[in-house]
């Protein structure tokens, strides 16, 4: 009973996504062309006559009503065509692999220290409530969640770049690594294991140290608030008083007993998080010149590249909805009491 | 608490630590390792850095500066600059126009490859002229065609030119990137190549890698015909902000970067041991137009006003400090035919006086009330200082008072003219002749829609477009400039100056700031 209802309740969820993003895109594709600015004049203003940007506009059909250009770019979309940027013609889909790629080596080392940070300090401060270490705990947990990601990354680049001189400030590789890599994968890291090119790979580790750990931190602070609060709630309840009352030490009854159940909120937390960190990423990766997905948003926002925003906030709404859906199942899997 | 500490405990503790410091030993070993893996390479490629961004790189549809950056190092034209600010044959050996100026036929340059070894022929010139029309692509390089009727050959290494209208000035128009020459087997007639498809042409490198937005990287060509650049290769790295490309220049991840510093970055980095700032003629040029139809604008003593109050001096010296000069035409100083218009009828500096003498001549009563427009995302942080300095130049006079707005370029761009009265622009080059920065704002209908169309500047635009000697040509360039500054259409006031940056090391790159605006990276090397 319970799997018929997890798998309907997936089913469910899957077959909501297509108007979710129906939805999405058409506010999307509004907002675009409501905004002052199309990316024929921001190309070509200023440098070209008045006559050849209407021409090129009516070209690419930017001229025609709204809902023909609605009406064709949906049916493009549907035949799993999403075209190629105004600007710089460059296919949807290679964005998303070799930007996307960018963005998920980012994502995923910036989730790692989120996660590592969080847990390790929310369940130091948990445990010893009240004392200078959970004093410590909470204080950093604020300051990561408060402080904007930009703002650390700065930081970190003045602190650990420029006056430290211990770690680089830009960029994905050095740049005579990243010429000399092969692209397999277009995560570098994975590019460099797989020609088995160790100096690439410290090369690479090097350069993700300083956003991994800007994007990290600030969910982080998150990770911190929520475990701690769980961890002193889990250790008030009956079955650790019991647990205690049987003899069990109290190293145990912390970490096989409470520090599990305290967990399971956490699952939610992280798939929700990615959204967050999606966010995130897009300051980060501006302010470290990391070629991810988010930078190339702003990029072709600032340019009114309506191809390039719409797939891209797709993509983005894509991820988020999938990461739900998995947490969704994770938390029906791992706590036998949900059920949808 | 309970702190005690079992030897489970300290075994998770020391995995962990011996994790740690395996990351750290390959982390801190990359440098060194990267340094000797790569120390042959690394000391002969050329690294640079920029905040331009690349468009497209097939010549067919390329028009802006970043993409003919990469285009100037893997392409050619028939003429071109290859030396300096004077036009010379490249692939050409020389043209020789018809007595009407309609007609011009190329020798072309024998046993020239492309980077793949097959030989350059007529065939591959015409089939990349007629590319360029028929393809039309979107960023409107097909518009310095627009004179070409069509291109026929004459055996192999022949090529003629049939214009519509007389055109003495048809080899600038060769040295373009609209006349670059691709081989006719690798290129597709009616579309673009992608740019991260494999490019093929005559020029001293060729395209090895090219990341979107992040890198491209360049091998000397084995098979160019001409000498071997000075270094064993280039890697431009893009960035999108210029504080993170100064910070990767200080640390050495750079050689060097060409565009673009903000003023107070290139001073800061002026004072910067191991750091040189190169400074060159450029012809970068920023001005302001007005709509000459739009009040207040549309009386010329309100321009002539604003003509003699523009605080040049001060925008140089106080918003860019010294990286660029005043100007006083829209031609720069260093091109032929080049002369101070604005200078000979407003003077050198701002006088309050005789602009209070034309405004009251013309019985306009002050302070007039004027809103100027800029852009803070297309030119640079420096347009807001530019402004603000203008604003308060003109109102400090007491003769105007002086609104500024400001849009983003992508709106900014598709306004001028049609909203806004006055508004700044820049300019650069197509080509770095005076021809480019005359005709192109004074011909009726201009790109900026000012409204301005005088008979008398369309017949100078005819006559110099028509003239058969150089000195005839001139003759109508200044005159063009100076009733271009009596009209007033635009008012410019700065010239950039060319400028790169580099670490102590790198050598050649004085030589090639200059007019041409080519930064010719083959020219560079490190010691």
């Amino acid at each position: 009973m319970a799997g018929t209802s997890l798998r309907t309740y997936l089913l469910t969820r899957l077959a909501l996504v297509v108007p979710m993003v129906l939805i999405l895109l058409t506010l999307v594709f509004l907002l675009m062309r409501v905004a002052p600015g199309d990316p024929i004049s921001a190309a070509l203003g200023g440098h070209v006559p008045p006559a050849l940007i209407k021409q090129i506009r009516h070209q690419l059909g930017f001229d025609k009503p709204l809902l023909t250009q609605y009406g064709t770019y949906l049916w493009d979309i549907a035949r799993g065509n999403f075209g190629t940027t105004i600007t710089d013609h460059r296919p949807l889909s290679q964005i998303i692999t070799v930007n996307g790629a960018a963005t998920l080596e980012l994502t995923f080392f910036a989730m790692l220290i989120a996660i590592v940070v969080g847990v390790v300090i929310g369940l130091v401060a948990g445990r010893y409530r009240d004392t200078p270490l959970d004093v410590f705990g909470r204080l950093f947990g604020i300051v990561a969640y408060a402080t904007p990601v930009f703002f650390l990354g700065l930081m970190g680049q003045l602190v650990f770049g420029v006056w430290l001189n211990w770690l680089p400030t830009s960029d994905q590789a050095s740049p005579i690594t990243q010429a000399l890599l092969k692209t397999h994968t277009n995560i570098l890291a994975l590019d460099a294991v797989i020609d088995g090119n160790w100096s690439a790979l410290g090369d690479v580790m090097k350069h993700l140290i300083l956003p991994a750990a800007t994007l990290g931190l600030a969910t982080a602070g998150i990770f911190i608030r929520l475990i701690r609060v769980n961890v002193i709630r889990t250790l008030r309840d009956d079955y650790i008083e019991a647990a205690r009352a049987r003899g069990i030490t109290e190293r145990s009854v912390v970490y096989h007993h409470a520090f599990k159940n305290a967990l399971v909120p956490v699952i939610t937390v992280v798939g929700l998080n990615m959204a967050l960190l999606l966010g995130g990423a897009v300051l980060t990766e501006t302010t470290f010149n990391w070629p991810g997905i988010g930078h190339a948003l702003v990029t072709y926002l600032e340019n009114r590249d309506y191809t390039a925003v719409q797939g891209i906030i797709v993509v983005f709404a894509l991820v988020v909805v999938a990461m739900s859906v998995i947490v969704d199942f994770l938390n029906a899997y791992v706590d036998p009491r949900i059920r949808y | 608490m309970d702190l005690k500490w079992s030897s489970r405990r300290i075994v998770l503790v020391a995995a962990v630590l011996a994790s740690l410091a395996a990351v750290a030993v390959v982390a801190g070993s990359s440098l060194a390792g990267v340094s000797s893996h790569h120390s042959t390479t690394a000391s002969s490629v050329i690294v640079d850095g920029t905040t331009d961004t690349v468009v497209n790189i097939d010549p067919a549809n390329e028009y802006d500066y970043g993409s003919f950056t990469v285009d100037l190092l893997i392409f050619q034209g028939l003429y071109g600059f290859p030396h300096g600010a004077k036009l010379e044959p490249v692939l050409a050996t020389g043209c020789k126009a018809s007595a009407n100026l309609k007609t011009w036929t190329c020798g072309l340059r024998k046993n020239v490859k492309f980077s793949d070894g097959n030989p350059m022929t007529s065939a591959d010139v015409k089939y990349s002229f007629d590319r360029v029309l028929k393809i039309k692509g979107d960023q409107g390089i097909y518009t310095l065609l627009s004179n070409l009727k069509s291109t026929t050959v004459s055996g192999p290494y022949t090529v003629v030119f049939h214009l519509k209208a007389p055109q003495s000035t048809w080899p600038l128009i060769l040295s373009t990137n609209a006349g670059y020459v691709v081989e006719k087997a690798k290129y597709p007639f009616t579309k673009i190549a992608a740019n991260t498809d494999p490019q093929y042409g005559t020029g001293p490198y060729e395209l090895t890698k090219f990341s979107p937005g992040q890198q491209a990287v360049f091998t000397p060509n084995p098979n160019y015909w001409g000498p071997k650049p000075k270094n064993g290769g280039l890697i431009i790295n893009y960035y999108s902000k210029s504080s993170t490309m100064k910070l990767a220049l200080q640390k050495g991840d750079l050689d060097m970067v060409f565009r673009d510093f903000t003023p107070t970055e290139l001073s800061s980095l002026a004072k910067t041991k191991g750091i040189v700032v190169h400074s060159g003629n450029g012809v970068v040029i920023r001005y302001l137009v007005f709509n000459v139809k739009d009040a207040p604008f549309d009386n010329l003593a309100v321009r002539q006003a604003l003509a003699y109050l523009m605080p040049r001096q001060d925008i140089a010296s106080r918003v860019y400090h010294g990286s660029v000069q005043p100007l006083y035409s829209m031609v720069p100083k260093g091109l032929p035919g080049q002369i101070d218009a604005y200078k000979t009828l407003y003077g050198a500096s701002p006088s309050v006086a005789k602009a209070k003498a034309v405004l009251a001549k013309a019985g306009v009563q002050t302070p007039v009330p004027v809103t100027l427009w800029w852009t803070p995302t297309h030119y640079g942080d420096a347009s807001a200082d530019e402004y603000t300095e203008i604003q308060r130049a003109l109102n400090a006079s007491g003769l105007f008072k002086v609104t500024l707005k400001s849009a983003e370029w992508a709106q900014y761009s598709g306004a001028l003219g049609k909203q806004y009265g006055a508004f700044q622009l820049g300019w650069f080059p197509d080509y770095p002749d005076a021809e480019d920065y005359t005709v192109s704002f004074y011909q009726c209908g201009a790109f900026y829609n000012n409204q301005y169309c005088s008979p008398a500047m369309t017949k100078l635009i005819e006559k110099e477009r028509a003239a058969r000697t150089t000195g005839a040509r001139i003759a109508a360039l200044k005159a063009m400039q100076m009733l271009a500054a009596k009209d007033l259409p635009t008012i410019p006031y700065w010239q950039g100056k060319m400028i790169a940056v580099s670490k102590s090391n790198v050598q050649g790159i004085n030589g090639t700031l200059d007019a041409a605006f080519y930064m010719r990276f083959w020219e560079l090397s490190k010691s």
